[in-house]
């Protein structure tokens, strides 16, 4: 189980809809499924999480499980894996000093728990997102 | 880990070295059907294979007289490492739009 915390200065609302509408701006370039560092991401509460390229390519993340507006958010994340081996992503908003505490747990489901620690064999999806990020940190380094 | 994948991350710096692993992640191939492949002399395929090696992200086994190698999927991060790589990045960039 990965749990990670970040402290966002501004109230659980907003701290929820940074997090779910402007996810294309805290995503990581370097693990966009659709290979353009500007597409578009989004999570919404009818349960659709996807990603779609400038060109109009769309790819689903994952599903929305729970939407609690400024409280919970629970996903079912396909990256690093896929739609068959989803795992889960716990997120939790808690206003403190003004601002909001986000903690972000995040593990495998019975369905990816062999994949969690082992590695990706035979996951052509997880291949392709950890060779291209591995390839611009050493491109990065080299330059 | 961090010694190794450092290492992982040198050995990823060359095109070429780039190319073939993701060539064998496709099949794992002898050396010597990896040098029909690429415009670079068999020593040099040889060379690269030996730094990939060195760096865990390949492995060879002798099959006959010839050497197959093929990626080590252990080499690169598992999917937690993955994932707890990517929530490093994105709640720090995380933390900025909250700033803005």
């Amino acid at each position: 189980m990965i749990e990670k915390s970040a402290y966002l200065a501004c109230p659980p609302a907003r701290a929820f809809a940074l997090f779910t509408e402007r996810a294309s701006e805290w995503w990581p370039e370097a693990v966009r499924h659709t290979s353009d560092p500007r597409s578009e991401i989004r999570m919404l509460a009818d349960g659709r999480f996807w990603e779609r390229a400038s060109d109009g390519h769309e790819v689903e993340l994952g599903r929305v499980i729970v939407w609690e507006p400024a409280r919970l958010l629970v996903l079912d994340f396909y990256p690093g894996t896929d739609a068959q081996h989803p795992t889960e992503v716990v997120v939790r908003f808690a206003g403190e000093n003004g601002g909001t505490r986000v903690v972000v747990r995040h593990g495998p489901k019975p369905e990816s728990a062999d994949l969690w620690v082992a590695g990706a064999p035979g996951f052509e999806r997880a291949w392709k997102l950890v060779i291209p990020a591995l390839e611009g940190i050493a491109e990065a380094d080299h330059r | 880990m961090a010694a190794t994948s450092m290492h992982a991350l040198d050995a990823l710096g060359n095109p070429v070295r780039r190319t073939i692993l993701s060539t064998l992640r496709t099949s794992p191939l002898a050396v010597g059907e990896l040098a029909t492949r690429f415009p670079v002399s068999r020593p040099a395929i040889s060379r690269h294979l030996r730094v990939l090696e060195e760096a865990g992200l390949v492995e060879h086994r002798a099959q006959g007289a010839r050497s197959v190698y093929a990626v080590r999927v252990q080499g690169l991060a598992s999917v937690r490492d993955f994932l707890d790589e990517f929530w490093d990045t994105a709640l720090s960039q995380l933390e900025e739009l909250a700033r803005e």
